[in-house]
């Protein structure tokens, strides 16, 4: 009995599986072409927009992230390895060069150097311990003096020195020379006071 | 400054040497030609001694008799003297300064035109200088008392001793 009622019930869900499917798959195919003409319309953008404007949405928003839907998000985003996959495609290769290209890095930098803050920091890292270890670290370091050697050699520095060396002995020679004129209308006029002759003329009075 | 300026301003150049030739002179005392002076011994000692050195090392590896010896001794002191009365004659023959004297800025010249004294007068200034150093140096003395301030060996040979007017800067090409 059992046997008979199931294979009725077989062929009769074959039979009907038969008639049913066909039209089943048009009526789904049609569900589906009605859809996308819907989402196509104009009146499905404005329905959207409408909804994305409302306050409905800010306020579904704000509770969803005022609740454990962040956590949630958070541990998903573990789990997943959401970041190791952004990070294999490139992601912080693509955001390091729009940040170099775009003026918000130098905005950030003013922003910086502009702050108190910024400042206190720098002058507490002169003061500390930090800046004595530097250095001493560069002054036991071989490139420092490398550099200061490439500095002292480069004709720039010797051009400078040179400059400077003649500059010091054109006004010894100055000197002297000043010095030699007075004492030689010193030494005149002490000789003719003794030799009791009338005082030297100005030195410039002579014409040949 | 335009071309045009800077070509007028590079034949004033001349005129202006000119002029500077023909300015009062201004005398230079004992002192200033003391220091001149010393300056040219040392420089003429410095190049002597060198060669001298030169020679002596030389003659030091090679082995010469004594007579040869004496006869480079004795070339060697005509070789000193020539040395010297060169030096002397032959720059203030040919621009009346000696470095020592370009040091001091001074120059000996003609006392007639300024100009720097001819080669006899220059050989007979030198001779001056030797006779005036004999006396123990009595005659430079006139130098302290002549208007011109002039010593015997400047009165022998017509020179006195001048500063040298200090060169104007060349005009700036823009």
């Amino acid at each position: 009995m059992r046997t008979r009622v199931e294979a009725v019930l077989r062929t009769g869900g074959s039979i009907g599986g038969a008639v049913i499917s066909p039209v089943a798959r048009r009526v789904n195919g049609a569900a589906v072409a009605t859809l996308d003409a819907l989402l196509d319309s104009r009146l499905a953008g404005d329905v959207v927009e409408r909804v994305a404007a409302s306050p409905l949405v800010t306020r579904a928003l704000r509770g969803a992230l005022e609740g454990p839907l962040v956590e949630a998000l958070a541990r998903d985003l573990v789990r997943y390895q959401v970041a190791d996959r952004l990070l294999s495609e490139g992601l912080v290769e693509q955001t390091t060069q729009r940040m170099l290209e775009g003026a918000e890095l130098e905005r950030v930098v003013d922003a910086a150097l502009a702050s108190p803050t910024v400042e206190r920091l720098i002058g507490s890292a002169i003061e500390s311990r930090l800046l004595d270890e530097t250095v001493a670290r560069l002054l036991d370091s071989d490139d420092l003096w490398l550099l200061v050697e490439e500095i002292a050699r480069s004709p720039a520095v010797t051009e400078a020195i040179t400059r400077q060396s003649v500059g010091f002995a054109d006004q010894v020679a100055d000197g002297v020379r000043a010095r030699s004129r007075s004492a030689d209308a010193w030494v005149e006029q002490r000789a003719r006071r003794v030799l009791r002759r009338r005082p030297a003329p100005p030195p410039d009075a002579g014409a040949p | 400054m335009s071309l045009a300026a800077n070509r007028a301003a590079a034949v004033a150049r001349p005129a202006e040497a000119a002029d500077a030739a023909t300015a009062p002179f201004t005398y230079v005392g004992i002192v200033t030609r003391a220091i001149a002076f010393a300056v040219d011994g040392a420089l003429i000692q410095f190049v002597a001694l060198v060669v001298a050195a030169t020679f002596a090392l030389i003659l030091s590896v090679v082995s010469l008799g004594d007579d040869l010896k004496t006869v480079m001794a004795a070339v060697g002191g005509v070789a000193y003297v020539v040395w010297l009365v060169g030096y002397f004659v032959v720059f203030w023959t040919a621009s009346g300064q000696t470095p020592g004297n370009r040091l001091l800025e001074i120059r000996v010249c003609r006392a007639a035109d300024g100009a720097p004294p001819a080669p006899g007068a220059a050989v007979l200034r030198f001779a001056g200088l030797i006779l005036a150093a004999l006396p123990l140096f009595l005659g430079f003395l006139p130098i302290l008392t002549d208007d011109r301030r002039r010593g015997v060996h400047d009165m022998l040979a017509g020179t006195v001793v001048v500063v040298v007017p200090p060169r104007p800067p060349p005009p700036r090409m823009r």
